[in-house]
């Protein structure tokens, strides 16, 4: 079986290169684009398996802005999101407000930055079985 | 703002204006009857009693207009105020002079009364509008005293009170009336100078004021924005190090992985220190944070848990006395842990190898008492006013754990009054004990 193809959208290089390194140890597909702008022709050119979406990238909101648009298109809503931020969710951003209710999340799930390897395993793992 | 505040001081005047126009207006009452009855000086009686009626009158129509008033909360409410305040002073002084002109006019010392509206005009209108008021009494009173002289009224003597004949002494009225004018400005010019420096020191005071939260406001968003800022860059170092530390880009040896290691517990340090002070300064910010209702006894529980192990490396009796009754609580559970645990940690932390660190929860009726006692170090009696201050570190506290943020306290005092409960230390050279609490249904504030 081929390994899953993940896209991380991500404009810090350091962070979005580490990751890349965890992921590329369990032998994943990586590619990286450094704004939604760029994501979403990636999205087009190569649908991926998975998507790493950071919050924070032009604009403090791109992400959500991102993750919204991905569940909205009919050809993407079926992959699966994982956000990373450097804003905790109880303390940071107000996910709520932003949400319209308690639960809704144009995402899937999502890690704090830092990202720990083995967390990010994980989570990637458990998504993908998920979707399949 | 200033403008509504200006606006609600001038409604409370004018109401406070009507109500002393109420005891005004007994005491005119009373004091004809007193004069009449009691002194028996020869008054007009019925004339007096009239105009106390008329005065009634009007002041219940006073009352009623400013009723209305209040309800408008417009710009134009500040003149229409204005106005009716000015025509007040105006009509009080028709009217204290018509109660001279029926009681004696040069021979009655009340008009001294006249002074009380000076000063009352002064405190409430413009510096114009206040002479303006005390040239409408000299003119007033000097109609009264003309007229009354050349016999162009009738003069209702005060008979038994004055002697007779003062309001036909040319010379007399004259010194009496020049002394009554220049009382009157001299009192306007007194008081409004007085009002003026008291008004511009108040406005300071504001002004002072708005600049300091202003200042506040500036300085929390700067702590945000450059907290914000250097987490980032954490987040990309551990990031790194984490890679390089898990061996995922080739194996380390001992010493590599070690340093590594080193790295990355300071990075982990500066995290959390960066995480606690955007968290502080965003409650600061905000005053935002989510509330729930739990059980607020399993929350004393965990809290408890998560320092267990600490307590028992180090040979540390860590015990609980939680009152079974407790039960629901309304605040920020996160918070609400966070500050628990962090406060038995630091008893943990300060307390030496074989101590004991004891958690006590009280329910009482309508909050919870919680107290955290140690057999620590104590915190020195002059440092006790400074450790909630942020970045503080007791001196003691300073030699015996190097690292700490000084943030904790700080923010567990922002979470309890914030959740509108109290906190607060007793602690003497064998031990400290944290007192805090939690109101059972908090008010978000």
């Amino acid at each position: 079986m081929q390994e899953a193809k993940i896209l991380i959208i991500d404009d810090d290089p350091d962070i979005s290169e580490a990751m890349t390194v965890v992921l590329e140890s369990k032998n994943y597909q990586v590619s990286i684009a450094r704004n939604s702008r760029e994501g979403m022709d990636r999205i087009q050119d190569d649908k991926p398996d998975l998507i790493i979406l950071d919050v924070m990238m032009d604009t403090p909101q791109e992400g959500f802005t991102m993750g919204r648009q991905l569940q909205e298109n009919p050809e993407t809503k079926d992959i699966p999101v994982l956000m990373v931020t450097a804003v905790k969710e109880k303390t940071g951003l107000d996910f709520k407000a932003e949400a319209g209710d308690d639960t809704w999340l144009p995402v899937d799930d999502f890690i704090d930055k830092p990202v720990k390897p083995q967390v990010l395993l994980e989570k990637v793992a458990k998504l993908l079985s998920k979707s399949k | 703002m200033e403008e509504v505040l200006e606006q609600a001081s001038l409604a409370r005047r004018a109401h406070w204006l009507v109500k002393l126009r109420w005891l005004a207006i007994a005491f005119l009452v009373g004091a004809v009857f007193v004069a009449r009855r009691i002194f028996n000086i020869h008054l007009h009686e019925q004339a007096l009693y009239i105009l106390a009626g008329v005065i009634l009158v009007y002041n219940a129509m006073l009352y009623v207009a400013l009723r209305r008033t209040d309800r408008h909360t417009t710009e134009q409410m500040g003149t229409t105020l204005n106005r009716i305040l000015f025509l007040q002073s105006s009509a009080d002084l028709f009217f204290l002079t018509a109660i001279l002109y029926f009681s004696g006019g040069i021979e009655n010392p009340f008009s001294f009364y006249f002074m009380f509206h000076m000063i009352i005009s002064s405190t409430l209108l413009s510096r114009v509008q206040s002479y303006m008021q005390a040239t409408m009494a000299v003119v007033l009173f000097g109609l009264l005293l003309l007229l009354d002289y050349q016999g162009v009224i009738t003069h209702y003597p005060l008979r038994g009170f004055a002697p007779e004949g003062l309001h036909t002494d040319g010379r007399f009225v004259l010194g009496y009336w020049f002394v009554f004018t220049t009382t009157v400005y001299l009192v306007v010019y007194l008081a409004t100078s007085i009002v003026a420096q008291l008004r511009k020191q108040q406005a300071r005071y504001r002004n002072a004021n708005e600049q300091l939260q202003q200042k506040d406001l500036i300085k929390n968003e700067y702590v945000l924005r450059v907290t914000h800022d250097i987490k980032s860059h954490l987040a990309a170092i551990k990031s790194c190090l984490d890679v390089v530390g898990a061996g995922m880009l080739g194996p380390l040896n001992e010493k590599q992985a070690e340093f590594v290691e080193r790295a990355n517990h300071r990075a982990e340090k500066c995290m959390k220190f960066i995480s606690s002070l955007l968290r502080l300064t965003r409650m600061r910010m905000t005053g935002h944070f989510d509330r729930t209702c739990f059980p607020f006894k399993n929350l004393l529980y965990d809290s408890f848990a998560a320092i267990e192990d600490r307590a028992v490396s180090k040979n540390i009796t860590a015990t609980y006395e939680i009152d079974p009754v407790i039960d629901q609580v309304c605040g920020s559970e996160v918070l609400l842990e966070d500050t628990l645990t962090n406060l038995l940690s630091n008893a943990v932390k300060y307390t030496p190898n074989g101590g004991t660190v004891t958690l006590r929860a009280k329910d009482q009726k309508h909050e919870v008492l919680v107290e955290i006692s140690d057999t620590g170090i104590g915190i020195p009696p002059e440092e006790i006013g400074d450790v909630f201050n942020e970045f503080y570190r007791a001196s003691n506290a300073r030699e015996t754990v190097r690292d700490g943020t000084g943030l904790g306290l700080s923010m567990a005092k922002e979470v309890v009054e914030r959740h509108g409960g109290r906190i607060w230390i007793e602690s003497s050279p064998d031990g400290t004990t944290f007192f805090l609490t939690i109101p059972k249904d908090s008010a978000v504030s």
